[in-house]
């Protein structure tokens, strides 16, 4: 009985060992910059380090039992060339039944190259059969073609001059070869000239830089290889741009319900995490996160992207450009611009798109996101949307019919889109303006819209919650003090939370919706950190005295002049003036502030932080770095 | 020839034709998806695809296990070519579905039809949602050939080929129908929707009648080849209309499959307009419908199954396809092979 009673003591502190995640389990890591590069850099490998020896010990899974291994831990063991016998039979098995699209794709070409020289013939052969018999499905997204065409170019890299009957697509070595460089220059054209379609997605980060660091680091072609190398610059400077301590907020083309409001709960803070130091790591490092892991210690992120992430000297405006997703039909353009702003300050960042169709299921529109020191489990995020569902969206952006779509795509991990309550996606009857942190968000929806009201989330985490007889609503988040100011009657709804993916359960997470149930609508927010005031009543004051002037009908229109003293003006489906002159988005750039620049159509990327300067090029496919 | 033709063979020959007379002129396909759950990524666990009807009415698989086939064709010199659409585009097989073929590249995706020119089977069209593409060598090589299609608007949904003339084809798309005479190098438009036509027939029994239906215009009618259409007043408006069929063993009889209304027939060549969901599952929203060689009517159903009819809706039972959503019914006229 004693000695069962060890055995059991003894498994749960192995399990303990095996489960443990210091990244995220631990205490929250400092916020300093860390600028000495030796150290920076051993810190970097310390993190690296973590990741494959949780995955080599079980991962999620909890076990390192051969036979339950998933593709991630043997990814993992065979970097630290743990039991190659095991993991050669446990591939062999895996690819008795193969999977069928770009998420089986790139894991496998991981440990085709991982195992090249590690694992079995047979094993490395059973990889390749499976890429013979298994018709693999390309998708319907830019990071599904992504993770499929530099796959596709790996594994033909991998095995070239075969003939077209080894491979699924019936093409040979060759083809399949071309016709994958053909996609990814084109795809990194797009990229670097107009934007990304999917761009600052909270998750699918993941699905582009790990396909792009197994091309910048097994690329045979050493153009391919550079241009792996610099897209994965180009996009985690984005992502350092964009992030507040780590944590990646709003806009975003693509995100769920739960990094909407819990803005750390991303792959992208994982991301954060192993680059920057500067955030907790998401459980499980991200899932797919974990396949980044075995090549980390070749990427070495620049200093100058590394401090534009950590070491800010102020507050600043960053304006930059992208693309929605495309439109099949019902539309005049395929894909047509977005237009983002992003002012980030130490207590706060306030981003947001004009507005429009973005993504049809999945797009966050804008938010004022507060800083946290430990933002884990905080819903540190402020916003309102029209709640959009339809299936003329669905169609317009989907190859199918319409009616049965919504169903279809609440099975398929996205249970909220068909919810009056949802707190995520994007709106034909919204219009967005924003100057540095203020934001003014319009609706004008049509009477037949399926849910005709707006939500406003309003976070559990929020304090001092008051609703103001001006009629505006002030709260504080972190340092941040908040005056949300609804322009119609409103009523509040108890938030509950759709947990993704396939789960149907729906959770009270504390927060609230503010409902306002009228088609003529709008939302004006003003952030201001808690430092500019004497106190909280102070900004209140400020706020009540600020001019404010606004109309529902026959199209809502606003006037408001912002702490910051700018006179705004913003009428429906207009363009909004600042001080009188009109925000004129066709001279936007593709990027265009303190860190990040590029000029519309360009294909470079100018990255600053200080005297610190990287450019990419992808004219010349050249890395420039100076100090200025 | 000789003139002098042994007995046995005079007998061979004769009983080879008897048996041609007597054997149904058509064959019968479906591309059907089983495996509803599928999410990409995931292991298919059941068999999809293309499945013929046999003689003794049993449905055997054909090529690969595919949940997202959305068409199919032939090529009717060889049953053995075959082209089948879906997510990744155009695949084709030369060997009879061994091998397969991804036709297009990264530029083509999401292909919605296929159809092979019978007069001229080297060619091969492909419906898009951004166009049209065209092959002059099966497929081998696809080109765009959107001239006189919309800038926008132009995502086809259905093609389909006049039997009659090479080069001859009408595609149902966002904004209408358009027709071509030259082999997809210009289009012109020749019925004007304002959202999308879901589907075109020509009639077995005329090739100069043409059915369309659509998705809020209701079903139309030609009777000059596709030139010139007129709305079937007695078919509603009401409500999606996904697929339309004739019957090839009745020129009078025709079918309709809508989200909405479900299965609808007409025994009087368009005329009359009769719902038959007595013993379809509620609520009445149709895939597809189809009509096989001997004149069955087929009905799937959505969320439910493949059902079957002998008496051209009045009565149903499930077909033996159970489970599957059919994306597509083509009756084929039997080829030599």
């Amino acid at each position: 009985m004693k000695r069962a009673f060890i055995s059991v003591l003894f498994f749960s502190i192995s399990m303990l060992f095996v489960a443990a995640q210091p990244a995220f389990e631990g205490p929250p890591p400092s916020s300093v910059p860390v600028l000495d590069p030796v150290k920076r850099r051993a810190e970097y490998q310390a993190r690296v380090k973590e990741i494959i020896n949780w995955a080599a010990e079980g991962g999620q899974a909890k076990t390192d039992d051969p036979a339950k291994l998933d593709l991630a831990m043997i990814a993992a063991k065979i970097v630290l060339r743990e039991d190659m016998p095991g993991c050669s039979q446990r591939v062999i098995n895996l690819m008795s039944e193969p999977g069928t699209g770009p998420f089986w794709m790139f894991p496998t070409v991981c440990i085709a190259y991982l195992g090249r020289d590690h694992l079995t013939p047979e094993a490395l052969a059973s990889i390749r059969t499976a890429w013979r018999t298994t018709r693999q499905l390309r998708g319907d997204t830019e990071n599904h073609f992504a993770m499929y065409y530099i796959s596709l170019y790996l594994m033909a890299e991998l095995y070239p001059n075969e003939p077209a009957e080894s491979w699924y697509s019936g093409k040979t070595s060759a083809e399949n070869l071309a016709e994958a460089r053909s996609y990814l220059i084109n795809w990194m054209d797009l990229a670097t000239t107009v934007g990304q379609g999917e761009f600052n997605p909270t998750h699918y980060i993941g699905e582009y830089v790990i396909p792009l660091q197994f091309l910048a680091n097994w690329a045979k072609d050493p153009e391919m290889k550079k241009r792996g190398a610099m897209m994965l610059d180009w996009l985690f400077a984005e992502l350092a741009a964009n992030t507040l301590n780590g944590v990646l907020r709003g806009p975003n083309a693509r995100t769920d319900e739960g990094s909407t409001i819990e803005r750390w709960q991303a792959m992208a803070s994982y991301f954060s995490w192993l680059l920057f130091g500067n955030t907790p790591s998401t459980a499980g490092y991200g899932g797919w996160g974990l396949y980044f892991a075995p090549l980390a210690a070749n990427y070495e992120v620049p200093e100058v992207i590394y401090r534009i992430a950590t070491d800010r000297a102020g507050d600043y405006l960053q304006r930059d450009r992208a693309r929605t997703r495309r439109f099949w039909r019902y539309s005049d353009e395929l894909s047509p611009p977005v237009y983002k702003t992003n002012y980030l300050r130490r207590d706060y960042a306030v981003g947001s798109t004009r507005g429009g169709l973005l993504d049809v299921i999945q797009a966050h529109v804008w938010d004022v996101t507060w800083a946290e020191s430990d933002p884990r489990g905080k819903h540190n995020t402020m916003f309102s949307l029209h709640p959009f569902s339809s299936m003329w969206a669905m169609q317009s952006m989907f190859v199918t019919y319409p009616e049965p779509m919504i169903k279809a795509v609440a099975f398929e991990g996205k249970p909220s889109y068909d919810s009056p309550d949802k707190i995520m996606g994007s709106s034909p009857y919204e219009r967005v303006c924003q100057d540095l942190d203020t934001v003014i968000a319009l609706y004008d929806i049509p009477a037949d819209t399926r849910f005709p009201h707006i939500n406003g989330f309003f976070s559990k985490d929020l304090v001092n919650l008051s609703e103001d007889p001006s009629g505006w609503i002030f709260a504080q988040g972190g340092q941040t003090y908040l005056a949300y100011r609804p322009l119609a009657p409103y009523h509040w709804e108890k938030y509950l939370h759709h947990s993704s993916g396939w789960a149907k359960v729906r959770r009270d997470l504390g927060g609230r919706l503010l409902v306002s149930p009228h088609l003529k609508n709008g939302t004006i927010v003003q952030a201001a950190s808690a430092s500019e005031f004497k106190n909280f009543a102070a900004f209140k004051a400020a706020i009540n005295a600020l001019p404010l002037t606004f109309r529902l009908e026959p199209t809502p229109s606003v006037q408001f002049t912002s702490l910051r003293g700018k006179k705004l003006a913003f009428t429906f489906d207009q363009d909004p003036t600042v001080n009188g002159r009109a925000i004129d988005y066709a001279k936007w750039k593709l990027f265009e502030g303190p860190y990040l620049n590029s000029e519309l159509n360009s294909r470079k990327l100018t990255i600053t932080h200080g005297k610190l300067e990287r450019v990419l090029d992808f004219n010349t496919l050249t890395v420039t770095d100076r100090v200025k | 020839m000789n003139t002098k033709t042994p007995a046995f063979i005079l007998f061979g020959l004769l009983a080879l034709r008897s048996l041609a007379a007597a054997a149904p002129a058509y064959d019968f396909f479906v591309c059907a998806n089983i495996n509803r759950n599928y999410v990409i990524g995931s292991k298919i666990v059941t068999t999809n695809g293309i499945f013929q009807r046999d003689a003794a009415g049993e449905w055997q698989h054909l090529g690969y296990n595919d949940t997202g086939i959305s068409a199919l064709a032939f090529d009717p010199r060889d049953r053995n070519v075959i082209y089948t659409t879906g997510l990744n585009g155009l695949w084709r097989s030369l060997d009879g579905g061994k091998l397969w073929r991804m036709c297009n590249d990264w530029t083509m995706t999401e292909a919605r039809d296929v159809a092979v020119d019978p007069h001229a089977p080297d060619h091969v069209y492909l419906a898009l949602p951004d166009g049209v593409a065209f092959s002059s060598d099966r497929a081998q090589t696809l080109v765009r050939r959107e001239n006189g299609l919309p800038a926008r608007g132009k995502y086809t949904q259905v093609l389909q080929i006049d039997r009659t003339r090479v080069g001859r084809v009408l595609a149902g798309c966002e904004l209408g129908v358009y027709l071509t005479e030259d082999a997809a190098l210009h289009w012109r438009q020749v019925l004007p929707t304002k959202e999308m036509v879901f589907d075109l027939q020509q009639s077995p029994h005329d090739p100069l009648v043409w059915l369309a239906v659509t998705q809020s215009a209701g079903a139309w009618r030609s009777v000059d080849g596709g030139q010139t259409w007129k709305q079937l007043a007695a078919v509603p408006t009401t409500h999606p209309l996904y697929n339309i069929t004739f019957d090839v063993t009745n020129p009078q009889r025709l079918a309709i499959g809508s989200w909405g209304l479900g299965a609808l027939t007409s025994e009087d060549g368009g005329q009359t307009w009769i719902n038959r969901n007595a013993g379809l599952p509620a609520p009445h929203r149709v895939w597809r419908v189809g009509v096989d060689p001997a004149g069955q009517l087929y009905a799937s159903v959505v969320a439910e199954t493949l059902f079957v009819s002998a008496d051209f809706g009045r009565t149903w039972k499930p077909d033996s396809l159970a489970g599957s959503l059919v994306n597509k019914f083509l009756i084929q006229p039997k080829s030599a092979q």
